[in-house]
């Protein structure tokens, strides 16, 4: 974890739905992408993640094509040069192809979900993108994680042990892996394993077994449609979010429990106590008086944090040490803890 | 340099309009360029002795607009007339109003748009900003209407009004309305009611051009009226509208009706 933690190198969530389907699709090892649109929608984009994944110490290698749309494209169409990028990406050696659409290629109507029906050898799977035209960044999330499941060919036998697939993670969020782990901590508990990250470096080949999981635990509440699609689906019920602050977290092992049908009783009793020993851990800070960085936006009236400070008996004034927000919720005990820790060094600085 | 824009519902009779009134122009001794706007890309088709000419969107489509030169989009018709078609993508893709502005560019480069007087033939569905170019500063400042009595026709008239008053409003435009010419259906009182539709959005009938078989003998013989039957009262209605642009000056910001306006317009000439 670096000393210094600041929006600019957790936050890249304000790209077009472009940057949000590709964090998911270049996810998926061993398929390629393409951007029917300009170049310079790929070229963009690339940057956009690779400087994303050095501040994460992540190189990003993405397997990326342009249909590099001119204006010729604009005025006669541009279904010829897709076809044509398509031809280039399926001769790589890809068991998938993503094609993802630019403003300009949508605006002019060209039909790609049809330039993609052809046969191509592989699976060319459209995503509904269409750049800045089609929403945001989390619609290009969200659909890119839809398209993707509706088009798995995997069947819905379960696997032996109780299992849970991770939905939707943030591949660009800084705290990914942190997040990732402490959510599987709180599922060992429960005893429950993990199936699928979907989608976070994974096969085409692990996708398929998306089916086998006897749970399923979405990263926020805003993919609730990509859970009712994998229920309808795989008949796999989900935890709505990943758990956030303190009582969150009890809640979560509470659900988490009763979907995969085991008692959470007893884990919830060991998380509470976890928790009240954090607290005890940071009864140095206890009953300081803190106001949020404004130089750095975030959460200011989150439930889970204004809960952290309530339990802490930290008191918000004008005149407190400025503390940075966090940019989501804390996820998990851990999270929390991360937080303290920063809140602490502002403190003691 | 004059330049006019014919602009009006499609069939209406813009191209069968813009080639007669470029020859009558052009036979009162004017250096005219004809330039179809429309993909249906027949604007200049009788100055050119019934050929379609390439047009500039199928010889960037064919050859990239790197290989092109200025011979190969500007072609010589009747009485020396230079034409143009711009021409457009297959019909259901791509988009046609970017062909438009593509083709201007094009023109732009070649040095091409010169003459007394350039005629531009535009598709009367102003459906998008490409569409709208020919009115755009540095191209036509006077626009006419070609309709008839119908109202489909009066409301596709009343729309480029809309477009020409929009674009008049902003600063270092030039583009105004320089009247309305009625291009008869032989509706009832047609002449009266287009005139008054013209006042009603502060223009005038510049000229009535009656419905003519003469227009279809002569497109048979792959003629404008002006060169098959110069002599015919047709071809004179052709030159009085060539006379009457030729020395327009009333030129006016249009007062476009609302909807209902015109439907009662049209329902008081019943
Ligand atoms: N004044 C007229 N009298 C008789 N027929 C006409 C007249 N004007 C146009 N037409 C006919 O109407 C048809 C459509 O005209 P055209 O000029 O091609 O319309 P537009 O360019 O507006 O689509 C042509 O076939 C032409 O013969
Ligand atoms: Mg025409």
């Amino acid at each position: 974890m670096p000393s210094k933690p600041s929006p600019l190198n957790s936050c890249r969530s304000g790209g077009c739905t472009l940057t949000g389907a590709l964090s998911v699709t270049t996810s998926v090892v061993d398929s390629a992408t393409i951007i029917h649109g300009p170049a310079g929608c790929a070229h963009h984009n690339f940057s956009l993640l690779h400087a994303t994944g050095l501040d994460n110490d992540r190189i990003t290698s993405l397997n990326l094509f342009s249909s590099g749309m001119l204006e010729p494209e604009v005025i006669f169409g541009g279904e010829d040069a897709l076809e044509r990028a398509i031809r280039r990406a399926v001769r790589g050696d890809y068991s998938v192809v993503y094609v993802l659409s630019a403003c300009i290629a949508d605006t002019i109507g060209d039909d790609v979900p049809a330039v993609c029906r052809k046969d191509w050898g592989v699976p060319v799977i459209p995503v509904p993108t269409a750049g800045f035209l089609g929403g945001s960044f989390q619609d290009g999330v969200n659909n890119a994680l839809v398209s993707i499941a509706g088009t798995l060919t995997g069947t819905a036998e379960r696997k032996n042990g109780i299992c849970a697939n991770i939905i939707g993670e943030k591949n660009l969020e800084f705290e990914v892996e942190e997040n990732f782990n402490e959510v599987s901590r709180l599922l060992s508990l429960l005893g429950i394993t993990i199936n699928v990250r979907f989608i976070h470096c994974a096969g085409t080949g692990e996708l398929a077994s998306l089916g086998g999981a006897t749970l399923n635990v979405l990263r926020d509440e805003g993919m609730g449609s990509l859970g009712d699609l994998l229920n309808r689906k795989y008949g796999t019920r989900a935890v709505p979010a990943f758990p956030a602050g303190l009582s969150g977290t009890l809640r979560f092992l509470q659900s988490a429990g009763e979907i995969a049908g085991t008692d959470a009783v007893e884990s919830i009793a060991g998380e509470t106590g976890a928790q009240a020993s954090l607290l005890e851990d940071f009864s140095d800070i206890a009953g300081s008086s803190i106001r949020f960085d404004p130089v750095f936006p975030g959460l200011t009236d989150d439930c889970s944090v204004s809960e952290v400070i309530e339990r802490l008996g930290l008191e918000i004034s004008l005149e407190g040490v400025r503390v940075p927000a966090p940019l989501s919720p804390p996820v998990g005990t851990a999270g929390v803890r991360r937080l303290l820790h920063r809140w602490r060094r502002a403190l003691h600085a | 340099m004059k330049q006019i824009a014919l602009y009006g519902k499609g069939g209406i009779g813009k191209s069968t309009t813009s080639a007669n009134l470029s020859a009558a122009l052009s036979l009162q001794g004017c250096d005219v360029l004809q330039i179809g706007c429309d993909p249906k890309r027949d604007s200049t088709r009788m100055l050119m002795h019934g050929s379609f000419i390439p047009t500039v969107m199928d010889l960037v489509r064919e050859r990239g607009d790197a290989n092109l030169r200025k011979e190969d989009i500007v072609h010589t018709g009747f009485n020396g007339i230079r034409c143009v078609e711009a021409g457009g993508p297959e019909p259901g893709v791509g988009c046609a109003g970017r062909g438009i502005i593509a083709a201007f560019q094009l023109l732009e480069k070649f040095g091409a748009l010169k003459g007394d007087i350039i005629v531009y033939d535009v598709l009367g569905d102003v459906v998008c900003g490409g569409f709208a170019m020919p009115m755009r500063e540095g191209y036509a400042q006077e626009i006419y209407l070609v309709t008839s009595g119908e109202l489909m026709s009066l409301y596709a008239a009343n729309n480029i009004c809309k477009a020409i008053k929009r674009l008049s409003l902003r600063a270092m435009s030039t583009c105004r309305l320089g009247g309305v010419i009625c291009n008869a259906r032989d509706t009832p009182r047609e002449e009266e009611l287009v005139a008054e539709f013209a006042k009603r959005v502060n223009s005038t009938l510049v000229q009535y051009i009656p419905r003519d078989r003469i227009v279809q003998l002569a497109e048979m013989n792959k003629q404008t009226v002006m060169e098959f039957a110069p002599d015919s009262p047709q071809a004179e209605r052709y030159r009085q509208l060539a006379a009457c642009v030729t020395k327009n000056t009333r030129l006016s910001i249009p007062t476009p009706l609302e909807i209902d306006a015109l439907e009662a317009l049209a329902l008081e000439f019943m």
